[in-house]
């Protein structure tokens, strides 16, 4: 009889140290890997704003902050949407023809009805964009990489025949002053990407939508397992995705004052880099939005920099190519050091 | 007929007794409806535009064919595996370049054997991002797509490369009968791919790690190893596509194939190979590259805008995904991330 008590002691003895030291080592893996996302961004954001500052001539000139704010802010509110997509475990390959798609039509009604209901036109057809690339990933359960990829050719075509090929210029002053204006000597778009960033940031940190979306990136099985509904979830990702390059769409409108459907190739490679470079994982489970918002600026900074040394825009590729690499080691190096925490040095 | 099912259905051989001519006609329709696809697409824009049917025409849809199918060869043995590669484009402007670059030094073999080793090294690189720095397939090959890319302009200077070597472009060019020597290559090609992938263990590795690269692993399957050289095969794959391409164009540039990646994958998935890996149909892949290249003629010959193709290309990507999704249900995707 007092024997098996004490065994029970025992066990339950055992049970707790247990726990006591899976605690510790979670607490040590999440120690380990918020260091490791934030050298990530803030090493390289540090380096090369000062081979800027020392390496490259007037790269602290009015004109040139102003430019590299408004260019930051401009990839940080699309890559915004993609940060939320990407938390959960999804991907949008669709954001650069979405944009496209988007100041195409900006383009278009602001000439034909003004410039409020040009706006939201614009920022409308994006979202019925996001809103279809939802639906198909939601409803037909194609994986997500596969059906942003075929949407990213049928939204640029959409792009190229909405414009028939032709680039359309923006006769409205009032609109291609917004990128161009500033307050209290901020741009407008950089006063916009931090108040949206804000908000997106809100809703991912201190929201239930946020828990539940981060929950999904982890693991969606689980998710759905504890009541969370996932598509509702992965839906408004997505529409979100497609909003914010709706929003971007009609900034880098109002800058470039003429666009046409081949405008914004390429740039899901941006947002995606950006994104894994602010910390936010591959595998889901984890969004950052001021690792996002800082690391658009040092692309800015990145491709600033290049322009005024003169080095061809090819070399920019080669730049982001290396970019998207180095994050995506940072991020896999992340992962296994949490790994290591948990299982020791074994394997 | 037996050995066209045979190559993309090995199992129902077995099971399905021929017994009766109809009944193995039924069965094979209804495997291969794609087939059935596209001879009725040829046939009804043939009957709309008669000059659907000229030797010309027939002969661009196969050159178009052979482009994507000889490419797509190298996609389905990486899809089988439940891999993915988007840099196609890249390694094509990449190899095609090279070719075009050592023409007038050197031998026409001599450039086709660099322009296959440049698209095999090309994939080792991705082969080892993906399976040393551990990077999900698709993103570490959207990386390098613009690595690539962005090589080929510095190699460049982002102008022209012509190709001038009349030799060179009867090679790519001619044809027997009104079979053109890249299709011809295409049909050699297809029968290689079917025989690596349900012939030798290499394949059968890829077969196992497609399904269940955990399981194949346990079973001391060398995965890594696997990996790495399946990359390197889709590269050589992309870089022949690439040849015959630089001699078709009699040029070649960094743009020249841009976006084709999703032609390629669409090709493969639309002949039945179902993206969670684990089982690919070679045959199916060939016919899948037939349908989008009569698809794109037929828009063409239609006088549809070419803008269009864009729209056709996705959206037939995507049912073709949603309706072996709604087969398979609740199967989760390999190779998303």
């Amino acid at each position: 009889m007092l024997d098996t008590s004490k065994a029970q002691l025992d066990a339950v003895a055992s049970i707790e140290h247990e726990r006591e030291e899976s605690a510790r080592r979670g607490a040590r893996a999440a120690r380990r890997q918020s260091l490791l996302q934030k050298l990530g961004i803030i090493v390289p954001f540090a380096l090369v704003l000062l081979a800027g500052i020392v390496l490259v001539p007037s790269f602290l000139s009015a004109s040139n902050i102003t430019n590299m704010l408004v260019n930051g802010a401009i990839l940080a509110i699309t890559a915004y949407g993609m940060t939320m997509v990407i938390a959960l475990r999804g991907i949008d390959l669709s954001v650069g023809s979405s944009q496209a798609v988007a100041a195409c039509v900006v383009a278009v009604s602001v000439n034909a009805w003004g410039l409020v209901p040009g706006i939201l036109s614009g920022i409308a057809a994006a979202i019925v964009l996001g809103l279809l690339n939802g639906v198909i990933v939601t409803k037909f359960r194609v994986p997500a990489f596969i059906a942003t990829l075929a949407t990213l050719g049928i939204y640029r075509g959409v792009a190229l025949l909405f414009t028939d090929g032709a680039p359309v210029m923006i006769t409205d002053t009032a609109f291609r002053s917004i990128a161009t204006s500033s307050l209290f000597g901020i741009p407008v778009p950089f006063i916009l990407s931090v108040l949206v960033g804000a908000g997106f940031w809100f809703v991912l940190e201190k929201m239930r939508f946020g828990k539940h979306l981060v929950a999904v990136g982890g693991s969606p099985e689980s998710a759905t397992d504890s009541g969370i509904n996932v598509k509702r979830i992965q839906l408004i990702a997505y529409i979100a995705a497609g909003a914010t390059a709706g929003l971007a769409g009609v900034l880098l409108a109002s800058q470039l004052g003429s666009v046409n459907g081949s405008l914004s190739t390429g740039l899901e490679l941006q947002a995606i880099a950006v994104v894994v470079l602010g910390g936010t994982s591959m595998a889901g489970g984890r969004g950052n939005i001021v690792g996002t918002f800082l690391a658009s600026l040092l692309l800015a900074m990145i491709n600033a920099g290049l322009n005024l040394l003169n080095v061809p825009s090819f070399y920019q590729y080669i730049a982001l190519g290396v970019l998207l690499v180095f994050a995506l080691s940072v991020d896999s190096a992340q992962r296994a050091a949490v790994r290591r925490v948990f299982e020791g040095r074994v394997a | 007929m037996t050995t066209t099912s045979a190559i993309t259905e090995p199992e129902t051989t077995r099971t399905a007794p021929t017994s009766s001519v109809t009944s193995t006609i039924l069965s094979f329709l209804s495997h291969q409806y794609l087939v059935v696809v596209v001879a009725v697409a040829f046939i009804v824009v043939g009957l709309i535009k008669p000059s659907f049917f000229g030797a010309g025409n027939i002969q661009n849809i196969l050159f178009e064919t052979a482009f994507v199918g000889i490419a797509a060869c190298g996609m389905v043995l990486l899809i089988t595996a439940g891999l993915l590669d988007l840099s196609v484009a890249g390694v094509i402007a990449v190899s095609a370049i090279a070719v075009g670059t050592v023409l007038p030094y050197t031998n026409i073999g001599m450039a086709i054997l660099l322009a296959v080793v440049i698209g095999a090294i090309l994939g080792l690189v991705n082969g080892l991002l993906v399976t040393y720095v551990k990077i999900a397939p698709f993103i570490a090959t959207l990386g390098t797509l613009y690595l690539f890319l962005g090589a080929s302009f510095i190699w460049t200077g982002g102008k022209v490369v012509t190709v001038t070597s009349s030799n060179f472009r009867a090679l790519t060019t001619d044809s027997i009968g009104f079979l053109p020597y890249p299709f011809l290559t295409l049909i050699v090609l297809a029968v290689l791919t079917y025989s690596l992938l349900y012939r030798t263990s290499f394949g059968r590795t890829l077969r196992a790690m497609g399904s269940n690269q955990r399981a194949a692993e346990l079973a001391g399957m060398r995965v890594n190893q696997s990996k790495v050289v399946v990359f390197m095969v889709a590269g050589a794959c992309f870089a022949l596509a690439g040849v015959f391409m630089a001699g078709r164009l009699s040029s070649a540039e960094a743009n020249m194939a841009t976006g084709i990646e999703m032609g390629v994958i669409a090709a493969v998935v639309v002949g039945g190979t179902s993206l969670r890996g684990g089982r690919g149909t070679v045959f199916g892949t060939v016919i899948g590259a037939m349908l989008f290249a009569v698809l794109s003629k037929s828009l063409n010959m239609l006088g549809v805008s070419s803008y269009w193709q864009y729209i056709v290309t996705g959206a037939v990507l995507v049912i073709a995904v949603a309706v072996g999704a709604r087969r398979r249900s609740a199967a989760e995707v390999r190779g998303a991330g």
